[in-house]
């Protein structure tokens, strides 16, 4: 079963050391690299092969009394208290900074420290007129910080969900010390302490095992295999993780006792370094992150563009150099998307919200999307893609392979059971069994009881119990007479017991064990309930039968019975296992038995999905190769039809090495082959077999493979419940741990966490990261267009002298109050398609801010929007007797504080105070163009490809009301009384309103030719340049 | 990966180069020559489009206006004042002795005063009923245009005519201020009843609520026309269009006892029944406050 390959744990540690992270700064690497290299030394641990003397020698302990109290005081001195260190918890300080300091974060910090520069050199030149850039960059300021707290918010909230699941109960342990026995928390043991384990308990640290009775361990959440590991005290492997005699800190203990001397605590535990590994494994840039800083380049660089043209502008028409370099960082400024942060964090956290109710929570906000530009998906099979729950999946009685119902609630089918022969079976499995239920269960659906005794024995119980009803009453019916405990050596368990009927004297014997020991004690076999002799037919049958339940991975066990001879065996015959005074042969073979750690129910149906949606889904796990390639075939990971190499070698009958390998879809790669791999190799592995299964890994080879795949150029989601899964979890793009089975250690490295444990959740993730994914590109694009009407007003008044069409907070009222609702509303936003029939994003060429979102933005629809808005500026100031040509040039009069008498075009003077309102009155018609233009324009954003009355003009219910919303809060804004003195907002005529309307059905009309060439001519010039 | 992350300046440099102009697909930033040629095209048609229908609406918008009155005054409903001279920060300040401290007072007025001569307002305008509004209404389609204006001889302001004492008062301490009323098309200020000018001294504050008012460092003043009024026959004003050479009336005020060598703040405000003058926004609006201060020493 491959059980000799062997760990290697921090073999791959050199690599990240040396090569890759060399762009890293040279001290930090060096420092990290010695860290690695002494956690390389650490892992050479020789207790194992240590005699107990030699042990009792090097801890200054003993392996019958313990260590003395004095001694232990001593140890706890200097090598601390047996815990794992909190991994280093970022303070909060620094989270909230954090949050500060995202692109779009600095891009405004930037923006306010140039409104605090251009208020200071209008300040130091004495001609103060407006405090318009203080405000800005107060308010700019107050944006980041708001926002910022409120990720900050968003992250504490779902830390704290997270850190519920901690187990606070500190442990106790068991420990000798003086040669009494004391219980002790856990935290206080040392090296060299002299522990008992027993069924149930948690191993409180490494322990070598001195003694043992049929002790068993669980060793899922290190190792990954679902089976339980028995430890005796034997030397077995050179290998630490291998050898029988060493159990690991946090793993549990199955069943029987143990006594064993403590060789390692705390951090230094191998539970301990694989957490800290993975605390040495930086974390990646969430795509989304790389996506909004590509999208403030493009910001930054079109508003370094325009503001260094309108300063050269300036400075041509003859401004001086201080005023040009004040429109240059007004400019600049304007560029600004104050109201995007705001859009982006509500946006993601109205997903994360969504998410969490479908029990996904998100630790980081930019988490949300990673899921859906995922495009592979490497996920641990135990407890992830599994129960984690030994479970009877088939059966094999006369003559037939029977499967199990092994769903988790029962919902599937079962297999016929009217046959005589599986009565017998049945009654040897119910009865040859120790397990029992616990206490206080019975509104527990049975399998998700609670069982003391073994993996297979729990199985069998609750298969019984399923298949019989009451197990307890059904086994008090056949009183038991005495039983043999199963043991390594002889591999079978029976017991004998008295029968149903008080009449009937016989004793019924009942046998379990390995398939081929049960054998050879069989002389007949049972068919259809008939007795037939066991011959060479039969036993051929036997062996088929046997290698097919082996080669799905699953663990069979034979089963036997006996009805004992009256005459030899009377009532009250002393039976007597340790003489073995009864006969234990010429046996009756019942049936076969094969029990695996089923998939869970879901898991088929999301990986088919995953497929669709264009992710691969790769298995990596420290299972063996047989039951990891048995589980990926079952839940689709391999599907129908692929074979391996070793596949094909096997159909055509020829060596492996003749195989084409380019003809196996599918791959199995073991730990040991991975060891030996260069990564070139393994990325060769993974471009060319697109069904992959690695088994029998390392943590460190989960982080490698994890490595590899970014190394394609693929986003890469990790699932994992195990500690040695955590260090794959914090390396992938997105670290998807299980809420319920995970260890802390993966939900601490993880990004997202799963509260029911179910793999199908991630569809939901993937499904919402996508359509997060287009929904934000519909909201930016919306948010980034009436950025060119917040900005030609200044362009031409710097350039035409125009009085000033918009002014500072007017931008600021648009930005930040008016529109982010409906922005927020295109996150509501329904698909477009089937969004996950689609392939997974490609991050390099499908940006969330191309080229031409930004050009259709802002030079057609932020164009027209700003013709709008000067059409009905130039209306209101002709209205009110300022006719356009007259505006021309006015520039210098109309902001003269000190001229009271400015001549309209009708010859009427004007006073300052008089010339202000009216300029008030043109910001709040020019408010009042762009919001009707933006109404148009979050109705075009609802779709990019289909016509809206494809989409619905009314489906989004949230959008129809933020245009409500937008309407009302502009009306409020206009006609509340006391507007024009505090925010220059002034109650302008009913027919203003309407001016801009028909700029808005110009709008509506453009987009829908535009999607309409897009629809009917794909790939063309039109498609090319406007779809984004 | 870090690789990846982190470049060199020389591969940023060379991205941008080859941003600006790869030669190998002969591409000027990112776009070939018939790309650039086609996109510039489109927003050249686009714009041109954009720019027609913009002007259009201009040209529909300018049809509607009225030639001679603007469509809406709700700004204007207080009318401005103004003093001449006039400074940027309305003082005037000059010392009795030193002629080159007050002459360009005497300048301004002069020059400012030069339509209102008497032989140019004889020649231009006509001479109207005093007491009365003069309505040249228009007859329903038919304009009644040019409209005429009625005659504000300079001689009516006497004292400070600048014709008898050609320095307006300034040369012996005793100023003239003009005051004029900001035009405002259609405005019949006073409601059949001339509004007058008078002026007080200002209150202004010294310090926390502490007021202080300059009343009796002013001593007397004159007005001309007498009693400071603007005679109704000069409203309503019909704009420069219709009403080519219309003479603003004017309230000359003449402060005849100033205290010496002190600043004294005035205030002067319009009287009529129909103007509201109390606009804590607007400080010119129906008022007009100033600073006096003349040295004798």
């Amino acid at each position: 079963m491959g059980k000799n390959d062997s760990y290697e744990v921090f073999v791959e540690m050199e690599r990240d050391g040396n090569g890759e992270m060399g762009a890293k700064i040279k001290k930090k690497k060096e420092k990290k690299k010695e860290r690695m290299e002494n956690m390389k030394k650490e892992i050479d641990i020789d207790d194992h092969q240590l005699s107990f003397e030699e042990l009792e020698m090097k801890y200054t302990t003993s392996v019958t009394k313990g260590m003395t109290s004095t001694m232990a005081a001593q140890v706890l001195e200097r090598d601390g208290c047996n815990e794992l260190k909190p991994p280093k918890g970022t303070p909060e300080y620094i989270k909230f900074a954090r949050q500060l300091a995202g692109g779009l974060q600095c891009l405004m910090w930037v923006a306010a420290v140039i409104c605090f520069i251009a208020f200071g050199i209008l300040m130091g030149q004495g001609n103060l007129t407006s405090y318009d850039d203080l405000y800005l960059a107060i308010v700019l300021i107050a944006v980041v910080v708001v926002t910022g707290c409120f990720g900050y918010y968003q992250e504490f909230k779902s830390t704290n969900i997270i850190a519920s699941f901690k187990n606070l109960v500190p442990q106790q342990a068991t420990v000798f010390r003086d040669g009494q026995k004391f219980n002790i928390n856990a935290n206080q043991l040392v090296v060299g302490d002299l522990v008992e384990v027993k069924g149930g308990d948690r191993v409180p640290a490494d322990v070598r095992i001195v003694s043992a009775q049929s002790f068993k361990v669980d060793n899922s959440s290190l190792t990954g295999e679902s089976e339980p590991q028995s430890r005796t005290p034997e030397f077995t492997h050179e290998n630490p993780l291998e050898t029988k005699n060493i159990a690991f800190f946090s793993t549990t203990c199955l069943e029987g006792v143990a006594t064993g001397i403590i060789i390692n605590t705390g951090d230094r535990t191998i539970i301990g370094r694989i957490a800290s590994l993975a605390s040495g494994v930086g974390n990646e840039k969430t795509p989304i992150a790389i996506e909004i800083e590509h999208f403030v380049d493009i910001i930054a660089g079109l508003a370094i563009f325009f503001g260094a043209t309108f300063f050269c502008v300036a400075m041509t028409i003859g401004y001086r150099f201080l005023e040009a370099m004040i429109f240059f960082m007004a400019i600049v400024v304007a560029y600004v998307p104050e109201g995007l942060l705001a859009t982006v964090t509500v946006c993601l956290s109205l997903t994360a919200k969504r998410l969490a109710r479908k029990n996904c929570v998100v630790k980081n906000l930019e988490a949300v999307e990673t899921l859906g530009s995922t495009s592979v998906i490497c996920s641990d099979k135990t407890g992830t893609l599994t129960q984690n729950r030994m479970t009877v999946s088939h059966l094999w009685f006369d003559n037939h392979i029977h499967s199990a119902d092994t769903t988790e609630d029962q919902s599937g089918q079962s297999f016929d059971q009217s046959s005589e022969t599986w009565r017998a079976l049945g009654r040897v499995a119910g009865l040859c069994n120790r397990a029992v239920f616990k206490p206080g269960q019975d509104a527990v659906p049975i399998p998700k009881r609670d069982v003391v005794g073994d993996a297979s024995e729990t199985a069998l119980l609750k298969f019984t119990e399923l298949a019989f009803g009451n197990i307890v009453d059904y086994r008090n019916r056949f009183k038991k007479v005495c039983e043999l405990p199963f043991n390594s050596t002889n591999k079978f368990q029976l017991s004998v017991h008295e029968l149903e009927d008080p009449l009937d004297l016989r004793y019924l014997l009942v046998m379990k064990g390995a398939p081929e020991r049960i054998l050879e004690r069989c002389s007949t076999i049972m068919i259809k309930g008939q007795e037939l002799p066991l011959d060479e037919q039969w036993k051929e049958a036997f062996q088929t039968a046997y290698m097919d339940l082996g080669g799905l991975g699953e663990r069979v066990l034979g089963f036997c019975h006996l009805l004992l001879n009256e005459k030899e065996h009377p009532r009250g015959f002393g039976f007597d296992v340790d003489e073995m005074n009864f006969t234990t042969s010429g046996l009756c073979f019942a049936g076969l038995i094969s029990m695996i750690d089923p998939p869970r129910a879901s898991v088929p149906d999301a990986v088919m999905k995953c497929r669709t949606a264009g992710i691969r889904v790769i298995m990596v796990t420290g299972d063996h190769p047989i039951t990891a390639k048995a589980i990926a075939a079952n839940v689709g990971i391999i599907t129908e039809g692929s074979e391996t190499v070793e596949d094909i070698a096997l159909r055509l009958r020829i060596p492996v090495e003749q195989v084409n390998k380019r003809d196996a879809r599918a791959c199995v790669v073991n730990g040991g082959q991975l060891k030996d791999m260069s990564s070139e190799e393994l990325d060769d592995l993974l471009r060319n077999h697109p069904e992959m299964v690695f088994a029998r890994t390392s943590p460190q080879q989960k982080l490698i493979i994890v490595e590899s795949c970014q190394r394609l150029g693929s986003i890469v989601a990790v699932t994992g419940d195990g500690v040695n899964d955590s260090p794959a979890l914090k390396k992938a793009d997105i670290g998807i741990a299980m809420g319920i089975s995970g260890s802390d250690a993966a939900k601490n490295a993880a990004d997202m966490i799963l509260l029911d444990d179910n793999f199908a959740s991630i569809v939901t993730g993937v499904e919402q990261g996508r359509l997060i994914f287009d929904n934000l590109k519909k909201s930016i694009a919306y948010t980034l267009t009436k950025n060119i009407p917040e900005l030609t007003p200044y362009l031409i008044y710097i350039t035409v002298s125009v009085p000033l069409p918009l002014g500072c907070i007017t931008i600021l009222f648009i930005e930040l109050a008016t529109d982010i609702f409906p922005s927020v509303s295109l996150a509501y936003e329904k698909a477009e398609s089937d969004i996950m029939n689609l392939k997974p994003r490609n991050p390099r060429k499908d940006r969330l801010v191309n080229e031409s979102l930004a050009a259709y933005s802002y030079f057609q629809i932020g164009a027209i929007q700003s013709f709008a808005g000067f059409t009905d500026y130039f209306t209101c100031l002709a209205q009110e007797g300022w006719r356009p040509l007259l505006c021309v040039g006015l520039r210098s009069a109309w902001e003269n504080a000190y001229n009271q008498e400015v001549q309209d075009s009708y010859g009427q003077e004007w006073t300052f105070a008089q010339r202000l309102y009216q300029e008030y009155t043109c910001y709040t018609v020019f408010f009042v163009s762009i919001e009707i233009c933006q109404i148009s324009d979050v109705l075009i954003r609802k779709t990019r490809r289909l016509s809206l009355f494809q989409q619905g003009f009314f489906r989004n219910k949230v959008l129809l009301s933020a245009i409500v919303f937008q309407l009302c809060l502009g009306t409020f804004l206009c006609y509340c009384p006391g507007m024009p003195n505090i925010f220059n907002f002034m109650p302008i005529r009913v027919q203003w309103w309407f001016i801009p309307v028909p700029y808005g059905i110009l709008i509506f009309i453009y987009d829908e030719i535009r999607k309409l060439g897009v629809r009917r001519h794909p790939g063309s010039w039109w498609d090319k340049e406007l779809y984004y | 990966m870090s690789n990846k992350d982190k470049k060199t300046c020389g591969d940023v440099l060379d991205e941008w180069k080859e941003f600006f102009w790869n030669p190998r697909t002969r591409e000027f930033m990112g776009r070939t020559g018939s790309s650039w040629a086609l996109i510039l095209l489109f927003y050249l048609v686009f714009y041109c489009f954009l720019t027609g229908l913009f002007a259009l609406t201009m040209w529909v918008m300018l049809q509607t206006l009225d030639d001679y009155k603007p469509t809406y005054q709700d700004r204007l409903a207080t009318p401005g004042m103004m003093i001449r001279p006039r400074s940027k920060t309305l003082e005037i300040t000059y010392s009795m002795s030193n002629t080159e401290t007050w002459d360009g007072y005497v300048n301004t007025l002069n020059e400012f005063l030069l339509p209102y001569n008497d032989s140019l307002q004889a020649a231009n305008n006509e001479f109207c009923t005093p007491g009365k509004y003069f309505t040249q209404d228009d007859n329903s389609d038919v304009r009644n245009n040019p409209k005429r204006s009625c005659q504000f001889n300079r001689t009516l302001l006497e004292d400070c005519s600048g014709l008898e004492d050609q320095y307006y008062g300034y040369r012996n301490g005793q100023p003239c201020v003009l005051i004029k009323l900001n035009r405002v098309i259609g405005m019949k200020p006073g409601d059949g009843e001339a509004p007058f000018v008078t002026c007080t001294g200002k209150k202004y504050k010294v310090g926390k609520d502490t007021w202080k008012e300059d009343s009796d460092k002013i001593g007397p003043i004159a007005y001309f026309p007498p009693n400071g009024t603007f005679n109704l026959m000069y409203y309503p004003y019909y704009g420069k269009h219709a009403q080519v050479n219309y003479s603003q009336p004017l309230v000359a005020v003449k402060f005849l006892n100033l205290t010496m060598n002190t600043d004294i703040n005035i205030e002067c405000r319009i009287m009529a029944r129909n103007i509201k003058v109390d606009n804590d926004r607007d400080k010119f609006a129906g008022r007009v406050s100033f600073l006096l201060r003349i040295d004798n020493i």
